[in-house]
């Protein structure tokens, strides 16, 4: 299979945070979405795929190539979308993208401002007078118009209206559809990987969770819910991030079937997860850990 | 390269414009007063020095728009070489626009012959050259701060040194000999006959510490985190 970004035991450390030993693999021509609670390292490993930050051990390949070595080419064939979007403000938006143009050999003025109508961005408004929504509109644009095959975006829907947020998942799964476009996409808002991802990585507090296709975690994860006499050593196996409460339990398990296997029969109830259940109980289980470390 | 001095270009035009008109005022003044020309060449020269990197190296600063530069498609060492060729060319602009204000201005005391030949042009270049050899990587590195941490650096150290030579006490400690053989250094550097040796030299030195320069700015920048 041909990989778009392929990281390897990606490492930075920062004083009171270290993202450890990160490795995934985005396949070419699909939607990654990575997730996980506040401080997780989403936006560090943006930054070092970016190489905005210098990694303190471990590889970035884009579409084979190393990032660091090959860093004009690979950063050529990537558009980006910050968290903050840090153009200059004094600029008028069709100024910033002539500042921009000719860093891309394959920058295509005339789809910058198609892009900009349909985004409804005037191109002679400076940018400092842009909502942050529109300034996200902006960096989209640009990251759009120099025929990016990588796409990294860091919480681009932060800002954006319902209507808009839906037309960006919608145009982003169009760009995939040439089989050549990949986009690595972190965000909040859950439910919008759940239309669009296909795969998902999870970051918690450095670490990475899981990273895997979408379909096949909402195979294999699962919400279990059931009276407190059901939690036993051979249970207590299965589940993560337990919750108890007057009426019973309520729990994640990593592998659905053999929770349904071991608690047939026993009035457990196992539903469907969303990935917003996920990023909760998970990010829950951390903090539990984090507590008892601290015991 | 070209690239990113267009972009410094884009950046700094109208606050370069700015720094000039500000020039204008400062030199006409200065030309009307001393009568010197290596005060004059010094004064010019630390003015220059000075506010140049500072115009030119705070426009990022201000923006915070560092990160976003280094997500372009271009190497960091381009970047900082980038910096430093418009850095230089703002200089270059800096001091002609000086010398010609000081040569124009119709109330200057001072000769257009004394400050328009080629020991003023390399002594300035030269002096300006050790100013900005040692602010560039600072800036780089920490931003505006780093031109302020410098100069508070500066500050404290001539109030050491004061402290120092004044707790010495005597006209020949090791503090004083050494502030006289750099006053010294300065006068041969303002009166030396201007030998094609010499300007060589000065040439060659002014080169030899702005490629040090360089060479340690470009190794900061690349180990930066934005």
């Amino acid at each position: 299979m041909e990989y778009a970004l392929e990281i390897k035991a990606l490492r930075k450390e920062y004083p009171g945070f270290t993202l450890r030993d990160v490795s995934f693999v985005l396949p070419r021509g699909h939607i990654m979405g990575l997730i996980g609670p506040n401080g997780a390292g989403k936006t560090t490993v943006i930054k070092l795929i970016l190489n905005i930050v210098r990694p303190s051990a471990g590889e970035v390949k884009i579409f084979g190539l190393d990032n660091l070595r090959h860093e004009e080419e690979v950063k050529s064939r990537t558009g980006f979308v910050l968290d903050e979007t840090p153009f200059y403000g004094y600029f008028k938006v069709a100024g910033a993208a002539s500042v921009i143009a000719p860093f891309y050999k394959a920058w295509d003025g005339a789809r910058f401002e198609m892009l900009c109508r349909e985004f409804e961005l005037p191109l002679t408004k400076r940018v400092n007078a842009l909502s942050r929504g529109m300034k996200m509109k902006l960096a989209l644009a640009v990251a759009l118009s120099h025929g990016a095959e990588l796409i990294l975006l860091d919480e681009p829907t932060s800002g954006l209206d319902p209507v808009f947020r839906r037309e960006l998942l919608e145009r982003l799964s169009g760009l995939i559809q040439d089989g050549r476009t990949s986009v690595l996409f972190s965000t909040h808002i859950t439910s919008d990987l759940e239309r669009v991802a296909d795969y998902i990585t999870f970051l918690r507090e450095g670490d990475l969770i899981f990273s895997a296709g979408r379909d096949e975690i909402l195979e294999k994860w699962a919400i279990v819910k059931g009276g407190t006499e059901l939690l036993d050593e051979k249970t207590s196996k299965l589940f993560r991030s337990v919750s108890r409460g007057p009426y019973g339990f309520t729990a994640l398990t990593a592998d659905k079937e053999e929770s349904r296997r071991v608690l047939a029969g026993r009035g457990a109830v196992i539903e469907r997860i969303h990935l917003d259940d996920l990023v909760f109980f998970l990010g829950r289980e951390g903090q539990q850990k984090e507590e008892a470390a601290r015991e | 390269m070209l690239k990113i001095l267009r972009l410094e270009y884009l950046l700094n035009r109208r606050q370069i414009l700015i720094v000039l008109a500000i020039f204008t005022a400062y030199f006409a003044y200065m030309v009307s007063r001393i009568d010197s020309p290596r005060v004059f060449v010094v004064s010019t020269c630390i003015m220059i020095g000075l506010a140049m990197p500072f115009t030119i190296l705070g426009r990022e600063d201000k923006f915070k728009t560092s990160a976003f530069v280094c997500s372009l498609p271009v190497r960091r060492s381009t970047v900082v070489l980038g910096k430093y060729a418009a850095t230089w060319a703002a200089i270059g602009l800096g001091l002609g626009y000086t010398l010609l204000l000081a040569a124009v201005f119709p109330f200057s005391k001072i000769q257009v012959a004394e400050i328009l030949t080629a020991r003023s042009l390399f002594v300035a270049l030269f002096l300006i050259s050790l100013i900005f050899a040692v602010i560039l990587p600072f800036t780089i590195r920490f931003g505006l701060v780093g031109i302020i941490i410098l100069l508070v650096g500066f500050q404290l150290l001539g109030i050491l040194a004061l402290i120092l030579s004044h707790v010495l006490g005597g006209a020949n400690n090791p503090l004083r000999v050494f502030i006289r053989a750099v006053a010294g250094g300065l006068r041969t550097l303002l009166t030396h006959e201007a030998t094609p040796g010499f300007l060589l030299a000065l040439l060659a030195v002014g080169v030899a510490v702005s490629a040090a320069s360089l060479f340690v700015s470009r190794a900061l920048y690349v180990r930066r985190d934005f």
